[in-house]
């Protein structure tokens, strides 16, 4: 027999848990985070009422994309404290790897179109331009951002910044040194026909773009949270002392780093060569659209980065759809202006802070 | 000997700190560190830990010079160190806090051993394990340095000013969590303001002046001393 009064007391205990999670969820909606999410939501359901659901699919194959290179973006900013300028050719590297990669494959299905390199080939090709790009972002770790840790006294934000544009320029003139400057692109990458989805015809390759984003996420936040390497990677960004008091060694987490951000920016890259082929300076606009995102959702916040790209790719494609191609790049600045002034840590700024920064 | 510094110094660029110190700590020890504001506690501690690199002199662990190494392969080789600013992983779990001080340790049994007795020193940290290490309290946190140092089952802890900013009542559980930990066999170099305190809890001490040992002895002598009397006891 349960005592009345124990039991009235055990409702009240679970009243105050229910209300607690309530009060927790409005909050959570009345936060410049939650009424983002919201707005962007609903701007996206009532623009695909309106023109149509191909404003949802353009929205979701791009911001994925987006949200991979914001996310490396995101990391290097945060566990290294660089300010990343050089992330477009990264993407660049990648979509051009995978162009030398996929021209053999894809000669070679034409003659055998039945083999099972026309599913396979573009896979090598994409896979092909992660791994080249994440070896060059550790060989870029190793030749400059190591040398300028091991020598840099002060200033080290500003010193990064310039060396990430002074990597942008070397790469941008190695480019056209070495492949020219013309459009380097392939039609598709699956030649497959396009199959309808919600009334929208969309092509193979569009497809496997957005399943590409979508696991690569999905694999990259089980890599952050539970592996060991990942844990190792979110200590350093969080503590850096910490890390090494704990027997982390910074420096093999700053290559690890590195590679990861600038293998995700790669894979972008190649995933997207069918839309975007290669040339000298195809990575400026992705390199802008990152930069949007991180400031969006405040600089260094990696799980941030994810709804980021998808705003950003919903705000774009609604501009270009309701204002015309030309306004596309007007309007993220002057959302990202009107941010830097009245939210400067993001929309989603995190509330923890040491009991020391207060 | 576990630990031996011979005529050390140390500092950050052309600011030399630390002069010509030299002091050894034995196995099992419980040795202090006294001295007043900027005489150069911490920064001798950082040294050890790695974390500053040594202008000169030798640091000797276990009979191999340690002085210069980087400080994860400090830690590697069995010292804990566990800073006034605790570097606590703020955006962790208290329990993925201190499953990285484990980061060393292969075994997960051992690891599994090391975070029961962590718990068991420190029930407040098994309370809210899983809340972010940046919301816990001042105490909290200070348990939580501590519990991750002890998570790597090192030889060696230099643990630096256990008591800054703590109730005293908070003091003295830190305290006996110290002495503890030493009784089971782990030898602590402990750097103090609290000098009252420090000299009844540990075996030797030192005392650190501008940058020099002036002093060194049993506690228990210590405590009697005048010079310690007058400038840190006050009577």
């Amino acid at each position: 027999m349960v005592n009345p009064s124990t039991e009235s007391a055990i409702d009240k205990i679970d009243q105050t848990i229910e209300d607690t999670f309530a009060q927790k969820a409005i909050r959570w909606l009345f936060s410049a985070g939650g009424m983002t999410i919201c707005l962007t939501i609903l701007v996206a359901i009532v623009a695909t009422i309106h023109k149509g659901p191909y404003i949802l699919v353009n929205t979701v194959i791009t911001g994925g994309m987006w949200a991979l290179m914001a996310i490396g973006l995101a990391l290097l900013f945060s566990v290294m404290n660089i300010a990343g300028f050089a992330h477009g050719e990264y993407f660049m590297a990648g979509s051009l790897t995978a162009y030398f990669v996929f021209l053999p494959i894809s000669n070679y299905t034409l003659e055998h179109p039945e083999s099972f390199m026309a599913y396979v080939g573009p896979m090598i090709a994409i896979l092909a331009g992660t791994l080249m790009c994440a070896f060059l972002g550790i060989l870029t770790e190793r030749l400059v951002f190591k040398q300028l840790r091991m020598r840099n006294r002060e200033g080290w934000l500003l010193n990064c910044f310039l060396i990430t544009l002074g990597i942008s320029i070397i790469f941008q003139n190695t480019h056209q040194l070495g492949f020219g400057a013309d459009f380097k692109g392939i039609l598709a990458y699956w030649d497959f026909p396009s199959v309808p989805i919600f009334g929208v015809y969309m092509s193979i390759d569009r497809i496997c773009a957005f399943f590409i984003a979508i696991l690569t996420m999905i694999g990259f936040y089980i890599f952050m949270m539970f592996s060991t390497t990942g844990k190792t990677i979110r200590a350093v960004s969080q503590d850096e002392d910490g890390a090494r008091m704990v027997g982390i060694s910074v420096d093999t987490v700053h290559v690890v780093t590195f590679a990861l951000s600038c293998g995700l920016a790669g894979l972008a890259g190649a995933s997207l060569l069918f839309m975007f082929p290669s040339y000298p300076t195809v990575g400026v606009m992705p390199l802008y659209n990152s930069w949007f995102i991180i400031i969006l959702v405040g600089f260094g916040n990696v799980a941030g980065a994810i709804p980021g790209g998808f705003m950003i790719a919903l705000f774009q494609v609604i501009t270009r759809s309701y204002m015309g191609e030309g306004w596309e790049a007007v309007i993220p600045v002057l959302l990202i202006s009107l941010i830097l002034i009245f939210k400067p840590s993001g929309i989603f700024a995190t509330k923890v802070r040491t009991v020391w920064d207060e | 000997m576990l630990l031996e510094i011979k005529s050390l110094d140390s500092g950050y660029g052309f600011l030399q700190v630390l002069w010509d110190v030299s002091f050894f700590v034995d196995e099992g020890e419980f040795v202090a560190l006294i001295g007043p504001n900027g005489a150069g506690k911490s920064t001798t501690l950082k040294t050890i830990a790695g974390l500053v690199e040594p202008q000169g002199g030798e640091i000797l662990y276990e009979g191999n010079p340690i002085g210069g190494l980087e400080g994860h392969l400090v830690c590697r080789k069995g010292i804990a160190f566990i800073s006034e600013e605790l570097n606590l992983f703020v955006n962790m779990t208290v329990k993925e806090n201190l499953e990285m001080g484990a980061f060393t340790l292969k075994d997960p049994a051992k690891q599994a051993k090391n975070l029961e007795f962590v718990y068991e020193l420190f029930p407040r940290l098994h309370e809210r394990e899983a809340q972010f290490a940046g919301t816990l309290s001042g105490g909290e946190r200070k348990m939580m340095a501590i519990g991750r140092g002890i998570m790597s089952s090192p030889r060696l802890m230099l643990v630096d000013e256990p008591s800054l900013g703590l109730a005293p009542m908070l003091t003295n559980e830190v305290f006996k969590a110290l002495r503890t930990l030493n009784k089971r066999g782990t030898t602590i170099f402990l750097v103090e303001q609290n000098v009252g305190k420090t000299l009844k809890t540990t075996s030797r001490a030192y005392i650190l002046e501008k940058g020099k040992i002036i002093l060194q002895g049993k506690s228990a002598d210590l405590a009697d001393d005048d010079h310690v009397r007058k400038i840190y006891l006050g009577h």
